[in-house]
């Protein structure tokens, strides 16, 4: 308990900070989901990433879970638990979603795509999805980035109900308040196509 | 006082015309739907084909959605059946009238919705979250229902349906529908096995035998297990919405004798927005368990809620309603008579205490509110079932523990459940969500766990292994059992067109088969037949490799070059390991396999190291390509696609139905899928 108590204070903490930049990004303009925007340098992935930032540490997908999975179920790794309420960078696809996520989108390590309002054959997502969720930017409609993504922010260990989707995530991820700044002003880039899943 | 109401209703009726004229959305009272379906009700055809067909004593419900003049309500209504009330009054000592089946029924209706529900300009239903009916019904629609009806008069009935309006008026329709008496002169079947090979058409069988067993000089040298089957049929799969039917319709169609429409499971359609009210129709499994007390076995390769294993139990007009799914399968299991659930999926069973207040178990749940259920009470008194809660917290795994279920959650487990004595009741959970292919359980097994490894579970057992173990319980039962055994990725290897690993996965399923005929060898009053619920992809054998596998390996996007057609594509020779499968899918001169509903990829004729992304996995391997058209980009030959996405899709070819024991010479010619379900229940109540 008192680790947890200290996690979630830093996680304050570090939010709190992010919270200073709210203001600004609440002003911006934004594409909608459902349109692709062009990847701002920011978030974009080329062939080597570098190491991270001071203070910052990689997470991986694969990270996030022992393995093999345990008789009743998944369990976290040490890995995600010492990471509770620090900054890590994780690179990922954003998930395409229906209806257009607002303040918040789920980073998966595969692309993948959930239409909750035409009630999903499968709910098609892996379990390590990541709930990335913008501070300050509640209601605000965050753009469709296509292809590898790379963000960074405080890492939160955990249940969460996503109240829009009555989704359960079990990581999230506050973004940090420069990333979310480029996100949020991400431009349009032209439609991607629709796609059809195995019945 | 009469001439006071006849003045009011001259002047409301002349209102109403005066509405009707002034607007062209006011349209005039109608039944827009009566369920069961009908060619009768639909086309007013006496003499199209018959729709619905039930058993005598199969149990279906009555539903009509009426929709009243403007203005108006619907106060009353009611069933008939040739003329015959279907809610028949009792009069008791006292000469008082009641409706024993009064609790049976129920409407739906937008009068205690809220004002969100109704379009305030149109007047139309909005189908928003937390309405009733679905978007673009007048207001004032109503959906009326007799739950759980069941006759025993052989041949066909007229059902009707009587709406009283709030002014007095009346609005019926008429439709039809089918009482079937069993076969008479078949043997009895205690016991039946029901394969359903997902998506194995006719070139998934051949292209198995040619793998598996080989040709020479033009003879197979030894039949697959299901090839020894003494009877067949050809089977159209059609469903109620579409020539082209997915995986729900495809495998209910055969167990309840009714055709639903695509992702529909134990129901008719219906216009509310409820996924768990639909009007149900009874299942093999429940009309037997209830009538002469035989268990239910389902065992998959896929997540146990998938559309084929939920298709033998659940009544839900969303295939996709995981928690709700399989909640249903333990709470309904005094129904069903369910004994054995095998597969993966055990995502859906763990909780999800969303209310805790501590860090909840980050244990991958995907249990949720929004696909799970709670039944209306005319559903719960018409058919004896549990009413449901929504409850992602539930810890199904301990619930079906508590219920007397021995729980496997891998192969080790499965056979320590047997080390003290075969179980009476068992489940096993052997993956998060579908398990993986034989392709990949079979390189763990040779010392390559690579990909097994990665989705985090490496110790699977096999369909052969798994159908062992459930007729070993199910055997337990001397009333018999009902199972359904299901090669589920020979459907999801040739939506993604991963050619060796469906090949692979009909060779599994056929060792499954040999299994069970085994089984009936030394049970004969048992029947087992081996089907599909359709075809997947178009896939054709072209012919073969021309090359060597090295050179094939080398080339690979060699195209057409290597494509062997006609004699020379001569007869591909394969090496079957000890284990019973193919040393190598990549042998000198392979079988080449083409795709008539293909959709955009790039072809190699290779075997791919790991399977296509399977996100519902917890650790979707980084190497496993996203789709077909990324997998094997700039290395392999395009392919253009015939159907948009980025899979293959199923097709409306008739497949082929094998059968095995008693009351199996039932099956021969071309049948619909509904005709399979009569054609189990006559063996099952044979002579």
């Amino acid at each position: 308990m008192p680790i947890v108590a200290r996690s979630i204070a830093l996680s304050a903490a570090l939010i709190a900070c992010a919270a200073v930049e709210s203001a600004a990004l609440a002003a911006q303009p934004a594409t909608p989901a459902s349109t692709p925007a062009r990847t701002p340098a920011a978030l974009a992935v080329h062939k080597d990433l570098g190491k991270p930032p001071a203070g910052v540490t990689d997470l991986k997908f694969h990270d996030i879970f022992k393995t093999p999975v345990g008789d009743k179920g998944l369990e976290p790794s040490a890995t995600l638990l010492a990471l509770d309420g620090k900054r890590v960078r994780m690179v990922g696809y954003m998930v395409y979603q229906q209806p257009e996520p607002r303040g918040m989108f789920l980073l998966s390590p595969l692309p993948a795509e959930i239409s909750d309002e035409d009630e999903p054959l499968a709910d098609d997502l892996p379990p390590s999805v990541v709930a990335v969720e913008i501070a300050g930017a509640a209601n605000r409609p965050v753009p469709l980035l296509p292809g590898l993504i790379r963000i960074s922010g405080v890492l939160h260990v955990g249940a969460r109900t996503d109240t829009a989707s009555g989704r359960i995530g079990a990581v999230q991820i506050a973004l940090d308040a420069p990333i979310a700044r480029a996100l949020l002003g991400a431009r349009s880039a032209p439609a991607r196509p629709a796609g059809a899943g195995a019945r | 006082m009469r001439t006071d109401r006849l003045i009011r209703n001259a002047l409301s009726h002349a209102l109403l015309a005066a509405l009707a004229l002034a607007s062209t959305d006011v349209l005039a009272a109608k039944i827009s739907r009566l369920t069961p379906p009908s060619e009768l009700f639909a086309s007013n055809n006496a003499n199209g084909p018959v729709i619905s067909r039930f058993l005598q004593g199969q149990r279906f419900d009555l539903q009509a959605t009426v929709q009243p003049d403007a203005g108006l309500t619907i106060t009353d209504f009611y069933f008939s059946v040739d003329g015959s009330t279907t809610n028949p009054p009792t009069i008791d000592a006292n000469y008082k009238l009641s409706y024993p089946l009064g609790n049976r029924i129920g409407r739906v209706d937008e009068s205690a919705s809220d004002a969100s529900c109704i379009d305030a300009t149109s007047g139309k239903t909005t189908g928003k979250s937390g309405c009733k009916l679905v978007a673009g019904l007048p207001g004032n629609t109503v959906v009326v229902s007799q739950r759980a009806y069941a006759s025993y008069q052989a041949g066909v009935h007229r059902l009707k349906v009587v709406a009283t309006q709030s002014d007095g008026s009346r609005i019926s329709a008429e439709g039809n529908f089918e009482i079937v008496a069993p076969a008479d002169g078949y043997a009895k079947a205690k016991n039946i096995i029901v394969f359903l090979g997902d998506g194995m058409g006719a070139t998934h069988r051949t292209a198995a035998r040619i793998m598996a067993k080989g040709y020479a000089q033009g003879k197979a040298k030894a039949p697959l297990a299901m090839d020894t089957f003494p009877y067949t049929s050809m089977v159209m799969t059609s469903s109620l919405n579409s020539i082209v039917t997915d995986s729900a319709p495809g495998m209910q169609n055969y167990v309840t004798g009714n055709k639903a429409e695509n992702n529909q499971e134990g129901v008719f359609p219906d216009d509310t927005l409820d996924a768990f009210d639909n009007p149900r129709v009874e299942y093999l499994s429940e009309y037997l368990h209830n009538l002469q007390g035989k268990s239910l076995g389902v065992v998959t390769t896929a997540d146990v809620f998938d559309a084929t294993p939920a298709s033998m139990a659940i009544h839900t007009s969303a295939r996709g309603n995981g928690t709700g799914i399989v909640d249903q399968f333990l709470d309904d299991r005094a129904q069903t008579g369910l004994a054995v659930l095998m597969g993966g999926g055990r995502k859906w069973f763990l909780p999800n205490a969303s209310n805790s207040v501590s860090p909840q178990p980050v244990n991958g749940s995907q249990r949720r509110k929004a696909n799970d259920y709670v039944l209306s009470d005319d559903i719960v008194n018409g058919w004896g079932v549990a009413r449901g809660k929504l409850d992602p917290e539930r810890d199904l795994i301990a619930d079906f523990q508590g219920a007397g279920y021995a729980y496997a959650p891998d192969n080790a487990g499965l056979n320590e459940a047997f080390k003290h004595g075969t179980p009476n009741k068992l489940l096993g959970l052997f993956a998060y969500s579908n398990m993986n292919v034989s392709y990949d359980k079979i390189a763990a097994r040779r010392g390559d766990s690579t990909v097994v490894d990665a989705f985090g579970f490496p110790d699977q057992p096999l369909l052969e292994e798994m159908t062992d173990k459930a007729l070993q319980v199910l055997a337990k039962n001397s009333n018999g059992f009902v199972a359904m055994i299901e090669g589920a990725s020979i459907d999801k290897q040739a939506h993604l067109m991963d050619t060796d690993r469906w090949i692979h996965d009909v060779i599994e399923f056929d060792r499954a088969i040999a299994v069970a005929k085994k089984f009936a060898q030394n049970n004969p009053d048992t029947l087992v037949i081996v089907t599909a619920d359709h075809e997947c992809s178009g896939a054709a054998i072209l012919g073969a490799a021309t090359a060597s596998a090295a050179d094939l390996a080398a080339t690979p996007n060699s195209g057409t070059r290597y494509v062997g057609t006609y004699e020379a594509a001569k007869f591909p020779k394969y090496v079957i390991a000890a284990d019973g499968y193919p040393q190598s899918t990549l042998v000198d001169n392979k079988m080449l396999i083409g795709y008539g509903a293909n959709a955009d990829r790039y072809e190699t004729w290779l075997p791919n190291l790991f399977p296509t992304k399977d996100t519902q996995q917890p650790f979707p391997p980084a190497q496993s390509p996203s789709d077909p058209s990324s997998r094997n980009k700039d290395v392999g030959y395009f392919v253009a696609g015939q159907v948009p996405g980025d899979q293959a899709v199923h097709t409306a070819t008739d497949i082929p139905l094998s059968a095995y024991g008693a009351s199996a010479a039932q099956f021969h010619g071309v049948i619909d899928n509904t005709d399979v379900f009569f054609k189990l229940a006559s063996a099952a109540m044979g002579q």
